[in-house]
């Protein structure tokens, strides 16, 4: 297959392959994505065999640079895009290298996946490039993705696994970045030391940051903050005393689990409420004793605890936000947990529970966040003081 | 008068909403400031005030105050269509407040229990994303329902009886919000009636009183000036929300981020680069089991006045000072100030009007007008109205705006097309085809979205022009869902925000436009209906209307 992909019955709503070809240098790349453009078949055939003239059109809103690393990752990731062809056409570049020690190389197989939208819409395109890197040519990256990138669209990078952003890799392609995409939930260890380094990045190469682990838990503070519009709860938001956060973990040794997700939530609280940190967290030294830390609001002292619990769920999965408030005489106590669906909330006041209430909102998965980074508008300055208030959290 | 016995489950008391709100908390005020008003004696409306730091980045950055809903109409079309559809999508985005109520007000004979029934086949039909099963359980909870004649004095009694055991279940902070979703002629004795029992007072300790209004606002000038006295002789103009569905849709309000945040529209927005100007409102439907309202009504009254007429002001508008509600309604009404009433003789040269007969639509044959259920055999009634209108102010002076409405028209299309002028010097003389004026399109429905089309080289040796198209479509570029009109407008009453409804003196403006032409048709010789076929884009005068300016109507 090299060249245009003819295809019999275009469905509507679903992306299909209508280019594929290979390439083993930079300039040939460039070559076949413009040819994509000048020689695909733009007629297909329609139920009854007879041929029909639909227009196909690139109308790519960003480029997006994906670095795999590893093969698979890639493909997957290739999968996710492929399903965005309809409402985020791009240009895709995924770059993935390969025997780093050996002689440089470039490989790459470029695709062209359209969808009609509707009956009468002219087809959209997104084009794909796989990028296949050997020997030194991987450290070099900006050089290999800068000639391909369509200029005057944003540049997001989305960096699945774990990132280093202090590889020379990084330090070369966060430059040309618009935005920059992880998800800090998949990271190794408690995910500390690269929270501390991705909290860096705006102000380092002046980038917006999108950590899926921070967008997924959306529902969790829409239902935080629903529970405060009461207006007989909301002044209890100026008197917390306690923050607990739990999560999931197959062990209680502290680094035994990845708790970027139970931080993101205290400092969503914390940049919220305008407080501060006086003590970063900390590991507890016992098994099972998680992490503490130690908040300030007003004069007032919060002590912070994230705890580990042994549970099937994926580890650092938040199992529950309790939010303990005294204000006078009343007590509020708030426990929020969340399932596949949605959330639920919990409150007692002064020992009388309140209707429970639950938030319709199903858990995002990656095809969704990576929608929602590109719907995103403009900086989230919400998601930036969270982002600093989490560095701060862990020490940074 | 019959009520109904059983009162909806109360929910466990939560303590009186607290005057304060978190000291440190972004947005409060003082604790001295929270006791005190200016005056010293007045204690703050806290649902103005009251700032939920969390909610900071959020979809909403502010929730409805709890308050009880009161629908009168709630049996009928409207409401079942429209109104409890689009409250059920509110509710299952989390958009009500979580002490919410709504007290249903109808004349037939139900009980909380058979009234909730209703509702739930309602929507299980008109919902665009059925509710869960929880859900929806919840949600109908909140209804109860009272049965009365708007006429009976004891209704409005009861109710008031009603609303207070509500605001207590469900600690509203006594926020009542209005909703009139019956005939136009009951407006005013339920208005009166809630004048009569207080309910329109707004408390000192914070309740709000706002009362929403379905069109047709009035059936002529005289009439709607009426309504306006009577609404405003209980009611102020703040606590007022009229509603004109188009408003709410995403697509019009879009026309305003449109025009005014994009820097390079805005300076071709005026008689200098714009020829002329179409809005057209084409429904494919006839008028279905509405014979005996639309006999009262026809085109002019039902979207004319209202719906094309709000889509021109927005169009010709000039850019509000502020995105707040008082301005943008200004800016509405100058426009509307500064199209000149037709006379007579303007009536019968830039008006032309229409009736359907049978016809074809969408391969299915169908009746005339006349032979509609519940519409006199020899009716005058207008199914389709075209017009040309001019608004003589600076920026337009001189650029024709051609509105058209109709029903079973060959399609169903809402669209505002922006004509611009042609290149001043044909540069391109040997070309096979001119090269055609730049047009921008709006289309409000269907397809959402904004097509621009510019003309283009023909790729090869020769020369050859061709327009081509920029095509935005909403479905196709944003993947978040698009909420109905009634869902955005419900939700802006329950905030409070009137920048999408519509004003008294922007109601009458638009009446004093429209009441000639149907003071010239009275005295007009009687119509020679039905003039055009179903399924066909009106009567060959509308043709004439734009062709005798050298223009045709957009194919849509």
């Amino acid at each position: 297959m090299n060249g245009p992909v003819e295809v019999a019955n275009p469905v509507i709503g679903k992306p299909a392959l209508r280019w594929s070809s290979r390439a083993r240098s930079i300039a040939q790349i460039e070559a076949e994505l413009g040819k994509i453009w000048t020689s695909i078949s733009l007629t297909t055939s329609n139920q009854d065999g007879v041929p029909e003239r639909h227009v196909a059109a690139r109308s790519s809103v960003m480029n997006l640079v994906v670095v795999a690393g590893r093969g698979e990752i890639g493909e997957r990731v290739a999968s996710i895009v492929e399903g965005l062809t309809g409402r985020h056409p791009s240009r895709t570049i995924i770059v993935s290298s390969a025997d780093p020690d050996g002689p440089a190389w470039i490989n790459a197989q470029i695709e062209a996946h359209c969808m009609l939208p509707s009956a009468t819409a002219p087809e959209t395109c997104s084009e794909l490039v796989y990028l296949t890197c050997g020997g030194e040519s991987g450290q070099h990256l900006s050089g290999l993705v800068a000639p391909l990138l369509i200029h005057d669209l944003p540049v997001t990078i989305w960096w699945p696994g774990e990132p280093r952003f202090e590889s020379h890799a990084a330090q070369d392609l966060l430059p040309m970045a618009d935005r920059v995409i992880v998800d800090g939930s998949g990271w190794s260890g408690d995910g500390i030391p690269g929270l501390a380094a991705l909290a860096q990045l705006p102000n380092r190469f002046q980038l917006e940051v999108f950590d899926f682990a921070l967008l997924r838990q959306a529902r969790w503070r829409e239902a935080i903050a629903s529970s405060f519009d009461r207006p007989g709860l909301l002044p209890f938001l100026g008197h917390l005393e306690r923050i607990e956060v739990r999560y999931a973990a197959a062990e209680g040794t502290p680094g035994a689990a990845n708790i970027v997700r139970p931080l993101y939530h205290v400092a969503w609280l914390a940049a919220r409420l305008g407080m501060t940190v006086v003590d970063p967290v900390s590991a507890g030294t016992g098994a099972w004793s998680g992490y503490d830390a130690m908040l300030r609001h007003d004069r007032k002292r919060i002590p912070v605890s994230l705890r580990p619990i042994e549970s099937a769920a994926p580890r650092g999965t938040t199992l529950a936000v309790e939010l303990y408030a005294r204000r006078g005489r009343s007590e509020l106590v708030l426990e929020v947990t969340a399932y596949a669906e949605g959330v639920v909330v919990m409150t007692s006041l002064d020992d009388e529970r309140l209707p429970e209430r639950r938030f319709l909102a199903p858990r995002r998965r990656e095809p969704d966040l990576l929608a929602l980074t590109i719907d995103a508008a403009g900086r989230d300055s919400v998601a930036e003081e969270v982002l600093a208030m989490t560095a701060t959290l862990v020490g940074a | 008068m019959v009520t109904t016995k059983e009162k909806p489950k109360p929910r466990p008391k939560v303590p009186k909403p607290a005057p304060t709100v978190a000291a440190s908390a972004p947005g409060a005020l003082p604790i001295r400031d929270e006791r005190l008003a200016r005056d010293g004696k007045r204690r703050r409306t806290p649902s103005h005030h009251d700032v939920n730091p969390l909610r900071e980045g959020l979809r909403l950055e502010r929730v409805p105050d709890p308050h009880v809903m009161v629908l009168f109409g709630a049996t009928g079309d409207l409401s079942h269509r429209k109104v409890f559809p689009a409250l059920a999508q509110l509710w299952r985005t989390n958009l009500l407040p979580t002490d919410w109520a709504l007290l249903a007000v109808g004349r037939r004979p139900y009980d909380d229990e058979s009234f909730r029934e209703d509702v739930a086949g309602s929507l299980h039909v008109n919902c665009r994303i059925q509710l869960e099963p929880d859900m929806e359980k919840d949600f109908l909870g909140r209804i109860s329902y009272i049965r009365g004649d708007f006429a009976d004095a004891r209704l409005f009694d009861d109710m008031t009886e009603r609303l207070e055991s509500m605001h207590d279940d469900y600690q509203t902070g006594h926020n009542v919000l209005f909703y009139l979703a019956t005939q136009p002629s009951a407006f005013p004795e339920i208005v009166q009636q809630i004048g009569r029992c207080g309910l329109d007072h707004e408390r000192h300790d914070g309740g709000w009183r706002r009362i929403i209004v379905e069109k047709p606002f009035g059936r002529d000038l005289d009439s709607a000036k009426r309504l306006n006295r009577e609404m405003l002789r209980v009611f102020r103009e703040t606590q007022v929300y009229r509603i004109d569905h188009y408003l709410g849709k995403e697509t019009v309000r879009n026309l305003m981020v449109f025009r005014f945040g994009n820097g390079i529209f805005e300076p071709l927005w005026n008689r200098r680069y714009v020829d002329h100007v179409q809005i057209t409102v084409a429904e494919s439907i006839g008028v279905e089991d509405r014979g005996s309202f639309y006999e009262e009504t026809g085109a002019v009254r039902d979207v004319l006045q209202n719906h094309l007429l709000q889509l021109l002001s927005l169009v010709a508008m000039e850019p509000p000072a502020t995105f707040e509600a008082d301005a943008l309604r200004d800016e509405k009404l100058k426009v509307l100030r500064a199209i000149a009433p037709p006379d007579h003789q303007d009536v019968g040269r830039e008006v032309v009007r229409g009736q359907y007969g049978p016809g074809w639509v969408g391969g299915e044959q169908v009746k005339g007008y006349r032979g509609e259920a519940e519409v006199d055999a020899q009716s005058e009634t207008e199914t389709f109205v075209a017009a040309r209108f001019t608004v003589e102010d600076w920026r337009w002076s001189g650029v024709p705006f051609y509105l058209r409405t109709g029903k079973r028209l060959a399609k169903r299309a809402t669209e505002i097309a922006i004509q611009f002028r042609d290149v001043p010097h044909r540069l391109f003389q040997d070309v096979a085809t001119d090269p055609q004026p730049n047009l921008l399109a709006i289309r409000v429905q269907p397809d959402e979205g904004i097509l621009l089309r510019f003309n283009s080289k023909v790729p090869g040796l020769g020369l050859e022009v061709r327009p081509v198209t920029m095509d935005f479509t909403y479905g196709a570029a944003f993947s978040a869902d698009t909420p109905d009109a009634y869902e955005t407008l419900l939700l802006d009453s329950m905030l409070g925000d009137q920048s999408l409804f519509t004003r008294a003196d922007e109601v009458e403006a638009a009446w004093a436009i429209v009441n000639p032409i149907h003071d010239a048709w009275l005295d007009s010789p009687a119509p020679d209906f039905p003039n055009y076929a179903s399924g066909s884009w009106g009567p060959e005068q509308a043709e004439h209307l734009i062709e005798r300016d050298g223009r045709r109507w957009r194919r849509l």
